[in-house]
């Protein structure tokens, strides 16, 4: 266990001081996203009725932009991760150390939750210059705090199911670029589900992701669930533990795959 | 090296590329949709398509695919310069093209042609379908409209972008700074937000990007504001000429400074 946080930590430093530290590539990274971000929001004010608040309008932007964030980590930071490792070599050496991913992933998280949380920052102030700041309501801190979590442990099984493919299929960037646009608009993520079209809710209401993503927009946003507070609960209890354990399982069998068969190759874009 | 000699040799890159990684063909291709289906998911989500159409005049589906599209179009034309003399730094080939004789403006401006191919196909995937079912078989004629319009905006780019990428390059962690870059250049164009709603300081800011004023042409076509859309393209192709002694001079720089740094390795 001692060695296993070890081998965590020595990542956490290393990806802390590359990624947040020596690198200007966070500055500018932010930057970008933030221009991003305004690129696709701007035209908003073209579809703002005038009897809907600034601030209520900033408000749903932003709580889109948490969901959205946190897909995109899962994405990039995690489920990508691997294919630079293939990239890179680094892959081998984890196998051969015998250290397995977990050490990885678990000094990998830390960075990656900060880089959200001053991601999140940059975005509000960009809203707050852009629209008005977000009129965030933390209606239920607990339930907040419990679709986070769950949140994260259906982006880890996401991540898992991703990185899986990407090892035995050698997937290329383009495929990932378009789930990751394509994700969170499916699932739910980035709009509530009484917005969407009833086909498009359906398709959410059958992945895992929607429940806790309601439940964060519940407990910032105020707005209800289309199933109900409680039974969202309930039913993402069920469903995100289950998805969790099938992405573990899909990537143990992925990898043993890649063990026997060998890495395909995988093109850096 | 002719001009059409670099023309083909881009053509034989660009589409053996293109069709060999079918993926990225596919995204594309599906690139357009899925900005347009992003858009309007968060403009339904805090407003109505009634506000929309009173405030543009366009019915938002329509005017997002074409927005989309063109955001596609101008990109897949300038990438390749905005990002090339990055790649031949990496791969190793930049010593040669500084040691070859070929003309290097013409060898820059040849980068996006190919692309205008694609940019022709794309518009046939994208703003075609959705038009047809907007304004029936009227629509292939706006179609051929607005992309003959967006091929003078993309060919108008070409030594804006060869200044611009030179500039950049020249500076460490380029590549970051173009990621920052590219959204700012669609933001000032007004592809998603149109410049005749921006401020003034905007608006002027923006007449300094060539292709704005034939995004700007787009929209007022679609908008049915027709009269200002010669000027407009005369005034795109115009201020696209002042920026060929700025590429000129910007390409014997950069290579000047890379050549006072010697072969580096990555």
């Amino acid at each position: 266990m001692l060695k296993l946080f070890r081998r965590a930590y020595a990542i956490f430093k290393a990806y802390f001081m590359v990624e947040l530290v020596r690198s200007r590539g966070i500055v500018y990274g932010l930057l970008s996203m933030a221009m991003w971000i305004i690129l696709f929001t701007m035209p908003i004010a073209l579809f703002s009725s005038d009897t809907i608040e600034l601030g209520d309008v900033s408000a749903r932007i932003f709580t889109g932009v948490i969901v959205f964030m946190f897909y995109g980590m899962a994405t990039w930071d995690w489920a990508a991760e691997i294919r630079w490792m293939i990239n890179e070599g680094r892959v081998d050496y984890y196998i051969a150390s015998g250290a397995g991913f977990l050490p990885h992933y678990l000094g990998l998280l830390p960075v990656s939750l900060m880089w959200l949380g001053i991601s999140l920052t940059v975005n509000y102030t960009v809203l707050s210059l852009l629209w008005a700041p977000p009129k965030l309501l933390l209606v239920d801190p607990l339930i907040f705090i419990y679709g986070f979590l769950m949140l994260l442990l259906c982006l880890i099984g996401y991540a898992l199911i991703l990185g899986g493919t990407m090892l035995s299929t050698g997937v290329t960037g383009f495929i990932i670029e378009i789930v990751s646009f394509i994700l969170p608009i499916a699932t739910g993520g980035l709009l509530p589900l009484r917005y969407m079209p009833e086909p498009l809710k359906s398709i959410a209401l059958a992945t895992p992701f929607s429940y806790p993503a309601e439940l964060i927009r519940f407990s910032l946003l105020g707005i209800e669930p289309v199933v109900g507070v409680w039974r969202t609960v309930v039913l993402s209890l069920l469903y995100v533990p289950l998805f969790l354990l099938i992405g573990i399982i899909y990537f143990k069998y992925q990898l043993r795959r890649s063990l026997r068969e060998g890495f395909k190759t995988i093109s850096m874009w | 090296m002719s001009m059409l000699d670099l023309v083909r040799v881009e053509f034989k890159l660009v589409y053996g590329d293109l069709f060999r990684r079918k993926s990225a063909f596919i995204t594309f291709i599906l690139y357009p949709y899925i900005f347009t289906s992003f858009t309007l998911f968060i403009g339904y989500a805090v407003g109505s398509p009634r506000g929309f159409v009173e405030r543009v005049g366009v019915d938002p589906v329509v005017y997002m695919i074409t927005a989309s599209y063109m955001l596609m179009s101008i990109f897949s034309s300038i990438d390749d310069l905005l990002w090339r003399p990055l790649l031949d730094l990496h791969i190793g080939t930049l010593p040669y093209i500084i040691a070859s004789p070929v003309n290097r403006l013409k060898y820059y401006t040849a980068i996006p042609i190919p692309r205008l191919v694609a940019v022709l196909l794309l518009g046939f995937t994208s703003i075609l379908p959705v038009y047809i079912l907007y304004y029936g078989l009227e629509g292939v004629a706006v179609v051929f409209v607005v992309i003959s319009i967006l091929i003078v905006g993309c060919l108008t780019m070409v030594f804006f972008s060869i200044a611009l990428a030179m500039s950049i390059h020249r500076v460490g962690e380029s590549w970051r700074m173009l990621n920052i870059v590219r959204p700012v250049l669609m933001i000032l164009m007004g592809v998603y937000y149109p410049r005749m709603f921006m401020p003034l300081a905007s608006y002027i800011l923006s007449s300094f990007i060539p292709s704005s004023h034939a995004v700007e042409a787009v929209q007022r076509f679609l908008m049915g504001m027709s009269s200002d859309i010669y000027i407009l393209i005369v005034l795109a192709i115009a201020i696209s000429f002042i920026y060929m002694p700025i590429g000129k001079i910007s390409i014997r720089e950069w290579e000047k400074s890379r050549v006072r740094r010697g072969v580096e390795t990555f």
